[in-house]
């Protein structure tokens, strides 16, 4: 058997199919018991097949990887349900085939055939495998694996809109804050990703969903007591209400007074990163030139203590447009 | 499959809070990290090392240090440590990971052998982190820090690589050195090969392929520069030029223009074989791409019939007093409040073992080996490159000493000029630098995230801490302010150096052409 393999070089395609076979065979025969050393000998093939299909996409040391091959072996591999297989087994599989495997899984979502993207097409009609990956965090040894396939996975924007208005959007609230850092790091990585990416879908998702959703962030994210989850989730603030298509959203967030209050707590945390990132929000309050009265009553009431608090709030390093946003919001504050 | 474990439940799960833990003492400090022994209780006191890292006090952004925990999290190697778990306290992140009984190799050399280590014991050590060195190429992961000080041993001799990434993110902006700062052996290239990194580790899932080889490749090739010169830093004690302060930016613009001998391994010159002199300049040559690969590197014949980890525990971990008496020996620590700072500690990288970032091998090259003239000049285009100068220096008689070759001659006359103009004022500039950064270290430790005995509460009585906070502003201000002394110093010296060069050469012109008159 071996000397067949190596006589002739194996085609992309070949690769695939071999891998799809090892695939079925670990499918059927998991459970059983009897066959270990058959098994222990389809998992090796196995793993050098996953290396291989590795070495074609991103080429190895030597070589740069062939656009045909890699044509090839897409086709291939979306033409069955192979991808499904991967996911499903991969808890089964070494340390460093899993390691491989993500990267495939990871390249093949780049893959055009045809000036189309295969991978796109497949995962439209396979939406549970979604649902998958994103239990995957609740697994603390695949998580990482399965995270960093569903992050390609939502370079797609059908994909990405699926998850957004999937039930499992709230999931991550709660993956956010696991105490496994690798793991709540990854699931925020993630929630960035599907809220920042896709701006015509976010700012869509985010209208339909303002409610529960900042609801959420503020109450779970912004008010936590986990220091990263804190800073991530307001650095994250930042990047989604600044944004041009969230200009709605944002006006709507800067015009209610709880809102406000949170942020105006943030401003006194202990921790410096988490000021000046909350300074890049508040800067929307008081630079709205409609603020709803109570939203305005409580920026008067408070305006000899912003006024003192701003005149010491300097960044680390010398920055011109913090100080200059900062000029203004004193100025708004002051002629209120 | 290089890897062990298949990780499938079987390892043994370690807890992800601080209740679970008992710190046991401070076995090592950086900038903005502090590494203890400590017991995991639920795991029958099992020993371990946390490094705390505070978070807020990091330049890095979130999403590196994240980046790096969970690359971490992925390798598998048992020449490489490997995290068991991170979690944060408070704004500090701990990483939990295996406790190394003999500690770092920077820490052994300080301890026993201020020297060097016999070369059997250097191959030894060598060969080991090489072969974490070829698992991380392999994993397309540049290590970026290789230094003795990132080397771990074990009590049973067994040697693993450390503080990949977490450390690089992280350290990048803190020249103190400490076994935890800056990319110390970088080379020459590191800086634009690591800023290339940073580049791309901004995206790295949406990385193209060829991006991922062709960076990635360059960058390893940095890695087997540092390890060159961990090569030295293991037979020598020290890394080469080592006696110059340690300022990165500045250090990096003064070698990439002067040639500085390293006076001290000059002094204390010892003997080593062909093997382990020609593996090292194959490392330092200046052209990545004729450097080997750590793959390549491995079957050099400096490491055929290398010894095993046995030897090591019965050659050097004998003679180095352990991890805890390191600990109490605060003399040779010199570390303040009687704190129990096993080597490598602030104090004495500061005063004893000044180290830098950037260096320029050509002399230490030609001193280590003068005879192979050969290969030097494969290695060091720089050479080729002015070979004008080279004859004008050579027809005016410049007294060249015996051992040096005309070309050391050279640059020797540029280096001194320079020397002269630029180095005592960056000295004095630095050297305050330095005590100021001390300072606001003593104040910070004291206040901001001590241990205390009975837990690791990060004590902090509010008014106390404002003042201290209040006090490190005002310092971190001065830094400031003499970081920005030093550029104007550096933009002023930048002139006048050229002002110097350009008279240099005016008088070499004149020099030669009277010399051709006379003749």
């Amino acid at each position: 058997m071996k000397g067949l393999f190596k006589s002739k070089p194996r085609t992309p395609v070949d690769v695939v199919r071999q891998t799809r076979e090892n695939l079925v065979y670990l499918d059927l025969n998991f459970g059983s018991r009897g066959g270990d050393a058959k098994r222990e000998e389809k998992m090796a093939e196995l793993s050098k097949n996953i290396r291989e299909l590795k070495s074609i996409l991103y080429g190895n040391g030597e070589s740069e990887p062939v656009t045909e091959a890699c044509v090839q072996l897409t086709q291939e591999f979306f033409r069955e349900n192979t991808l499904r297989l991967l996911i499903i087994h991969l808890p089964k599989l070494n340390l460093e085939t899993r390691k491989d495997a993500t990267q495939v899984v990871a390249n093949l979502q780049r893959q055009q055939v045809s000036s189309k993207i295969v991978a796109s097409e497949y995962l439209e009609s396979n939406k549970d495998l979604l649902d998958i990956l994103i239990l995957g965090y609740e697994n603390m040894d695949i998580a990482l694996h399965y995270g960093a396939m569903l992050r390609e996975c939502i370079r797609h924007q059908s994909i990405a809109r699926y998850v957004l208005e999937s039930e499992h959007m709230k999931k991550f609230f709660d993956y956010i804050q696991l105490p496994n850092f690798d793991i709540a790091s990854d699931a925020s990585a993630t929630f960035k990703e599907l809220l920042t990416r896709h701006k015509a879908t976010v700012a869509e998702f985010l209208t339909n969903n303002y409610d529960w959703f900042f609801e959420e962030f503020n109450s779970r994210l912004l008010s936590s007591t986990n220091y990263i989850t804190k800073r991530q989730a307001i650095k994250l603030l930042g990047d989604m209400l600044l944004d041009r298509s969230n200009a709605a959203v944002m006006m709507r967030y800067v015009s209610s007074k709880d809102n406000l209050m949170i942020l105006m707590n943030l401003l006194r945390d202990s921790s410096k990163n988490i000021q000046i990132e909350a300074f890049h929000v508040f800067k929307l309050f008081a630079a709205n030139k409609n603020k709803p009265a109570e939203v305005v009553n409580i920026l008067v009431t408070n305006r000899s203590k912003l006024l003192r608090f701003f005149a010491g709030f300097k960044t680390d390093k010398e920055d011109e447009q913090f100080e200059a946003d900062k000029e203004q919001v004193i100025k708004e504050i002051s002629a209120l | 499959m290089a890897g062990d474990a298949s990780g499938d439940g079987g390892e043994v799960k370690y807890p992800l809070d601080a209740e679970s833990y008992r710190l046991l003492c401070k076995i090592g400090s950086g900038v903005s990290a502090v590494v203890y022994k400590a017991v995991c209780l639920p795991l029958g006191s099992a020993v371990v090392a946390i490094k705390a890292i505070d978070l807020e006090r990091s330049r890095a952004n979130l999403d590196d240090v994240w980046r790096e925990a969970k690359a971490m999290a992925l390798l598998s190697h048992r020449n490489v440590l490997r995290a068991h778990c991170s979690f944060t306290v408070g704004s500090h992140l701990w990483v939990v990971m295996p406790f190394m009984g003999a500690g770092s190799l920077h820490s052994i050399l300080s301890h026993g052998f201020p020297d060097g280590l016999p070369e059997p014991c250097v191959a030894v050590v060598l060969k080991e982190t090489l072969r974490a060195l070829c698992y991380l190429h392999e994993q397309g992961r540049i290590h970026r820090d290789i230094k003795a000080g990132n080397i771990l041993v074990d009590s049973d001799g067994s040697v693993k690589l450390a503080d990949f990434g977490v450390s690089a993110s992280i350290y990048e902006t803190t020249p103190a050195a400490s076994s935890f700062s800056g990319p110390i052996h970088a080379a020459p290239s590191a800086a634009l090969s690591s800023s290339c990194f940073n580049d791309l580790a901004g995206t790295p899932y949406w990385m193209a392929p060829e991006v991922i080889h062709s960076h990635v490749g360059y960058g390893m090739k940095a890695d087997i520069w540092s390890f060159g010169i961990t090569a030295l830093e293991l037979a020598h004690g020290r890394p080469p030029l080592s006696h110059l302060p340690p300022s990165k930016s500045m250090l990096m613009r003064i070698t990439s223009r002067v040639r500085l001998e390293d006076a001290e391994s000059s002094t204390k010159r010892k003997k080593f074989s062909k093997a382990f002199k020609d593996m090292v300049s194959s490392c330092l040559c200046q052209e990545p791409a004729k450097r080997p690969s750590a793959e390549k590197l491995l079957r050099h014949p400096f490491f055929k019939g290398c010894r095993s980890r046995d030897y090591l525990v019965r050659n050097v971990l004998a003679a180095v007093p352990s991890i805890e008496e390191r600990c109490k020996d605060t003399n040779l620590c010199g570390c303040a409040r009687g704190a129990r700072c096993v080597s490598p500690c602030r104090h004495v990288n500061i005063v004893k073992t000044r180290r830098i970032s950037g260096w320029n091998f050509n002399e230490e090259n030609l001193e280590f080996d003068p005879t192979e003239g050969t290969t030097e000049k494969r290695c060091f285009p720089f050479h080729k490159e002015d070979p004008i100068e080279l004859e004008s220096s050579n027809s005016t008689g410049d007294d060249n000493e015996d051992r040096r070759t005309v070309t050391q001659g050279n640059h020797e006359k540029e280096a001194i000029g320079f020397k002269e103009v630029v180095v005592p004022q960056l000295m004095t500039i630095l050297e305050s630098l330095e005590m100021q950064r001390g300072m606001v270290m003593h104040v910070l430790e004291s206040g901001g995230c001590h241990v205390d005995g009975n837990g690791c509460g990060m004590a902090a009585s509010g008014e106390r801490e404002e003042m201290l906070l209040g006090y490190v502003r005002q310092l971190e201000h001065r830094v400031e302010e003499l970081s920005t002394e030093v550029q104007e110093e550096m933009a002023r010296n930048a002139r006048l150096e050229k002002l110097l060069q350009e008279r240099v050469n005016d008088q070499l012109k004149t020099n030669s052409s009277q010399t051709s008159g006379s003749n």
